[in-house]
């Protein structure tokens, strides 16, 4: 039974782009030219040259908000080898963070990037921590070789959303 | 029209006492302060500034950002002059006390004046400049006073590491005959990065002129709602205007009717109303003076002068509503001066038909067609207006007795 739910969480999994709230996006410490856009949304993030760039310092701080609760399953971050982001942490929940800020509160989740991860691998996110995510905050703490520029290539944010699970939930019943 | 909070940090030190600006440096100052908070507030109502002091014991804020006008102008009152102004603090505290607005939604500003020199490492500046632009923190500076070559190349450096896409800005203003508010209205401190600026600043400066030269007084690509809001109830206002005017003009017609048998108005191309207008009457003086009115009524029609039927029109819905046989009589006046616009001859006609008249005369409740008054009226169809006008006052004494 567990076994079961647990692949169909990954059967479930959609692409939460579709339910990012796409005017409360922002992001701080961006570059003018290298923008959020470059590493969202759709078309840009496939395009390998368009990537989002840190600006003053290597730090970035991305908060994006959904239209509706979710549960993260797993996140893509893919970047430059030599400047892609290496420590990223997670925090669900909270509104409007600054870099002053972001050391007040423990992350929901760390991952430290590889060069796997940097090229595609998912990372496995602590599923019990994203299970209603309202919006969710990504705080790129340094890059790989700790150089003054970040990039970001594309992220993918990948999960479920309640009515999906619900709609698993009344199948199971059924059976 | 952006969305902002803005923390203004004033300089009080002791260089703010000299004359060279006039009254006093520290006045040219306050005077420039007040007309910013002035335009803040005015290009977006939800924007809020804040003061802080730089100099004396310590940074001050005087006031935290706040979109209440008054409050400000209030704070600006017993300021003291002393000390030296300590710009990095400042600005520090500036931006925490902009980091703490209740509106997250704000993008947040910060105004500098900075009039005594810079004791700061050029590196400081520019390490504090850093950490705004990540915090995307616009800064401008107003550099004014005293005059030295490294302040201005300091503030440069400042301004240049935290401007992103040309949002902070730099101004310099050396002393001369004009005030340093006057010299800061052009500037892009005032207008805002370009957005709605010319409109904005005209305003100021004619101190609110009709926004310079916009319908209503607002730019209708600044704020499309309250233009359009503004049209509509300006038509609305004008109707009703009309309609009010149109109400006092019958009300002053009835009495006018009540008084002369017959107005000399001529309304040549408005007959179909007088078709109307006489059943209208048939109606309204049912309930008065039945038969001098009526005939008043039936002579208006035969006559081609009628009275300021126009101004009749609204009442004769609800005549009709009233009494079905009217509203037939109505019909057929209507059809009648459709048919030709000329229609008084036409009506004449009709009215000369003496058992249509008749029949209409039944229906109407309260007219005997045997009344004597009646009859007359029926065969005085035909006469003079003077000639109505004897029959008119005889039925009035009859009525009276």
């Amino acid at each position: 039974m567990s076994a079961e739910s647990a692949s169909a969480i990954q059967r479930n999994q959609v692409d939460l782009l579709d339910f990012v709230d796409w005017s409360g996006v922002e992001c701080l410490n961006q570059s003018g030219t290298h923008s959020l856009p470059n590493a969202l949304k759709q078309g840009y993030r496939e395009d390998e040259g368009l990537v989002l760039e840190s600006d003053a310092d290597e730090q970035l701080l991305i908060y994006i908000p959904f239209n509706q609760v979710v549960k993260l399953h797993s996140i893509i971050i893919k970047g430059p080898e030599e400047e892609g982001p290496k420590t990223v942490k997670l925090f669900s929940n909270r509104e409007h963070m600054g870099f002053s800020n972001v050391n007040d509160f423990p992350p929901s989740d760390t991952a430290v990037l590889s060069e796997d991860n940097l090229k595609g691998k998912p990372v496995i996110l602590k599923y019990v921590k994203f299970q209603n995510v309202r919006s969710l905050t990504v705080f790129v703490e340094d890059n790989q070789s700790s150089s003054d520029i970040t990039k970001v290539q594309k992220i993918v944010l990948c999960g479920t959303t309640s009515s999906v699970h619900l709609m698993r939930l009344s199948g199971d019943a059924i059976l | 029209m952006v969305l902002e909070a803005t923390m203004i940090c004033i300089d009080n030190s002791e260089w703010m006492r000299n004359g060279d600006y006039s009254p006093s440096r520290f006045q040219a100052q306050a005077d420039a302060v007040n007309l910013i908070c002035g335009a803040k507030t005015q290009s977006n109502p939800e924007n809020t500034v804040g003061v802080l002091t730089m100099a004396g014991k310590g940074v001050r804020v005087l006031v935290t950002p706040t979109s209440d006008l008054g409050k400000i102008l209030a704070c600006m009152h017993g300021l003291e002059i002393g000390g030296e102004m300590n710009l990095a603090a400042g600005i520090q505290v500036a931006q925490l006390a902009l980091k703490h607005r209740q509106n997250k939604k704000q993008q947040q500003r910060i105004i500098v004046f900075a009039g005594s020199p810079v004791k700061f490492d050029k590196k400081v500046l520019e390490m504090i400049g850093r950490k705004l632009k990540k915090n995307s923190v616009a800064l401008d500076v107003v550099n004014f006073g005293e005059e030295d070559e490294a302040k201005t190349e300091k503030l440069e450096a400042l301004v240049a590491a935290v401007n992103n896409n040309d949002s902070s800005h730099i101004v310099h203003v050396p002393p001369g005959p004009s005030a340093l508010s006057d010299v800061l209205i052009s500037t892009p401190i005032f207008t805002g990065d370009g957005e709605g600026g010319s409109g904005f600043a005209a305003a100021a400066a004619a101190a609110a002129a009709g926004g310079a030269g916009f319908e209503f007084g607002v730019d209708p690509n600044l704020d499309p709602e309250l233009a359009l809001a503004l049209r509509v109830s300006m038509e609305e206002e004008r109707a009703r205007q009309e309609a009010a005017a149109k109400k006092a003009a019958e009300e002053a017609a009835k009495q006018e009717k009540g008084e002369q048998s017959t107005s000399q108005d001529v309304n040549m191309t408005d007959t179909a109303k007088a078709g109307t207008s006489e059943s209208e009457n048939k109606a309204t003086d049912l309930t008065d003076d039945e038969n001098a009115l009526l005939q008043q009524a039936l002579a208006m029609s035969m006559d081609d002068s009628s009275s300021n039927i126009a101004t009749r029109d609204t009442d004769m819905p609800e005549a009709a509503g009233d009494d079905q046989d009217l509203a037939l009589a109505l019909q057929l006046s209507v059809q009648d001066s459709m048919k030709d616009e000329s229609s008084p001859a036409d009506m004449s006609k009709l009215l000369a038909d003496q058992s249509f008249v008749s029949s209409i005369l039944a229906s109407l409740p309260g007219v005997d067609p045997n009344d004597p008054s009646v009859k007359d009226l029926l065969a005085s169809m035909q006469n003079q207006s003077e000639h109505k006008k004897d029959e008119d006052k005889e039925p009035k004494e009859e009525d009276k007795k």
